[in-house]
């Protein structure tokens, strides 16, 4: 390979999503190359030819298409995107084969799945989904990802649990489950003992971890830098809000979200200061777990506490007994002048979104569509081979899907031929 | 004397080479997971920020390394230098960092300084340092833990010395090869290549 052509990776790494099996270079040179001027025909072509091959296949492993289809998608959009179409392929294929009961551990079909879990915003809803569709259940891939996550998110425990699971269901192959299992407890062990190390000195916390709005510091005489540290020293105390300026009772608590209810100091910031509050402090970045669900919050009423530790109601606003003097000539504009006829002019708001939707959840609904359609419960019926025209990421319209047919017939008949006329030559020179 | 500022000798440019490989290796068993992050430490050279092992150990093997491949430069006898990265369970040759040094063996006899600036280059070692750094981006990820080891090929005259053992080449079948940048001092030319198992796809 020619030393110039190698730039081009180089030139845009950033925009290469690595993968866990690497990249073959000539795809990647390719695909570079072929950047500039979008999506080339080339590419439309060999994804048009995937298209058709997926609606067409008729031997008895469908799955083998969509696999070579996803690892093509992989390959040929390194920075991934919407015109890969990389996430639609992968819920497609996914929902496709989940009533394949022959598929559910074969290892393609699980590495898809987990795929399509990373993919999605919360993948360990999906590797809950697995396990309870039986999906990859004997597969320790599905194990190892579902554990990697785990401890993505810090929660160790419950990764070492996941790998126990494995075991217990006998995944294949054994000893990759078992190898990862322990590179799992050597990093875990290694952590904690990073961990007593620092705990020795001071009762820090043990991850120090940015909070958000907090203050900094700073650091020797350029006032208007913040250090680039953003965890421990770094910050200042947050606990005090407008408090800060008493740093003196404060000043330990760095990262305490607790304030202690001082007698003294209240009486000295009693009344001349009834606005002030003990601010909590922003919940730290861990407190996902907690997240509060949307809902209606105008009929809400937010109990204040006060610095005295009671509940305190805000106070209605009183009406006012007296009747504001309106003169007499002054008499409001019934309307405003609107130029535009309102009858005439739709108004537009934003659309709501009406209700959540995620992978998981498409999921589930068509794997109950499917249990209803078995039971006939069904109340549409399709009169037209709807699975045809929408099996693929992309749409079919009827003439594709005839001409795919008329083109396959064509090419049999012209075999046909051939062979006739090669039997004919065959018999003729006999 | 301003003329060995300017030029370079088989010493110096030995040296130079030498140092890369020590800032080269260093920084693929960085990259690539071999050790742990946190046994590095970050130092400035080639005006950019490089990471070197502060593992005993290890820095005592690569010292012993570096130091024996310069006598090699020097004298210029040494062909290759190849970083091969093994899977620890299977043995399996997983990657495979080839150097291939190509030495102007008559500088041994005219020891007149050659013409080119060390700044140029050292510009040229930065950049090959930055494509190793950048190879991640299509290189496969080393899930298992993994080893390394270190392979020079010699001329074939040479006396092998006490430490070193003769080896194969641990050749990666069925493996994709990408050429990175070379750099030459004018006396040694490196060129750089990093070959890794096929992906089974496409």
């Amino acid at each position: 390979m020619a030393e110039g052509g190698d730039v081009e990776w180089e030139l845009s790494k950033e925009n290469i999503q690595p993968l866990r099996r690497g990249r073959a270079i000539s795809a990647l040179h390719q695909a570079l190359s072929q950047q500039q001027d979008g999506v080339s025909s080339a590419i439309n072509q060999q994804r048009q030819a995937f298209e058709s091959e997926v609606r067409m296949y008729e031997g008895d492993d469908p799955l083998d298409v969509w696999d070579r289809y996803i690892k093509w998608t992989e390959q040929t959009f390194p920075q991934g995107g919407k015109e890969s179409n990389l996430g639609t392929l992968l819920e497609r294929v996914v929902t496709r084969f989940t009533d394949e009961k022959k598929y559910h551990n074969d290892p393609r079909y699980v590495d898809l799945w987990i795929k399509f879990a990373e993919n999605c915003p919360e993948p360990l809803d999906i590797y809950r989904y697995m396990q309870a569709q039986g999906i990859g259940v004997t597969q320790a891939s599905l194990y190892i990802a579902w554990s990697e996550e785990y401890e993505n998110q810090g929660n160790c425990r419950k990764a070492d649990l996941v790998y126990q699971e494995g075991f217990k269901k006998c995944a294949e192959p054994h000893d990759k489950l078992q190898q990862f299992h322990k590179a799992l407890q050597a990093r875990v062990s290694r952590q904690v003992m990073m961990n007593v190390e620092e705990d020795d000195s001071d009762n820090e916390p043990k991850q120090p971890e940015r909070v958000s709005l907090a203050d900094l510091k700073h650091r020797g005489k350029k006032k208007a830098i913040a250090p680039v540290n953003r965890t421990g020293h770094a910050i200042r105390s947050i606990s005090g809000g407008l408090l800060s300026h008493g740093p003196s009772v404060l000043g330990n608590a760095s990262n305490s979200r607790l304030v202690i209810f001082d007698e003294n100091k209240t009486e000295s910031a009693g009344p001349s200061e009834p606005k002030l509050e003990s601010w909590v402090a922003p919940p730290t970045s861990k407190a996902k777990e907690n997240e509060q669900r949307p809902e209606r919050w105008c009929d809400v009423k937010l109990p204040q506490k006060s610095k005295y530790g009671r509940t305190v109601m805000a106070p209605p606003p009183p009406k006012p007994t007296f009747q504001p003097f309106v003169e007499e000539t002054d008499q409001p504009p019934t309307m405003t002048p609107c130029k535009i006829n309102p009858a005439v002019n739709t108004v537009l708001s934003s659309r709501k979104p009406c209700r959540e939707e995620t992978p998981l959840k498409r999921l589930q609904e068509h794997h109950q569509q499917q249990k209803e359609a078995e039971s006939g419960k069904l109340q549409e019926q399709s009169m037209y081979c709807k699975e045809l025209l929408l099996s693929g990421a992309t749409e079919f319209c009827f003439e594709e899907v005839r001409a795919e047919r008329y083109f396959k017939k064509m090419a049999q008949e012209s075999k046909e031929v051939r062979g006739q006329k090669d039997e004919a030559s065959a018999s003729t020179s006999n | 004397m301003t003329s060995t500022l300017k030029g370079i000798t088989l010493k110096g440019s030995a040296e130079l080479v030498a140092e890369f490989f020590s800032f080269g290796i260093n920084s693929i068993l960085y990259q690539r997971g071999i050790y742990p992050p946190e046994t590095f430490s970050r130092v400035t050279h080639y005006d950019m920020s490089l990471q070197l092992s502060t593992d005993p150990k290890l820095k005592n093997y690569l010292t012993n390394v570096v130091s024996q491949l310069k006598e090699w430069l020097f004298e210029c006898t040494v062909q290759k230098l190849v970083l091969v990265i093994t899977c620890l369970e299977t043995n399996e040759v997983l990657e495979r960092w080839q150097f291939d040094i190509e030495c102007d063996k008559s500088a041994k006899e005219n020891s007149t300084p050659r013409e080119k600036s060390i700044k140029t280059i050292q510009d040229e070692i930065r950049s090959v340092i930055r494509q190793i750094t950048a190879t991640v981006t299509f290189l496969p990820l080393l899930e298992t833990p993994c080893a390394f080891d270190l392979l020079v090929y010699t001329d074939k005259d040479l006396a092998v010395p006490e430490k070193w053992e003769e080896s194969g080449p641990q050749i990666i079948d069925q493996s994709e090869e990408v050429r990175l940048r070379s750099f030459t001092t004018s006396i040694h030319k490196v060129n750089s290549m990093v070959a890794y198992k096929r992906t089974d796809s496409v």
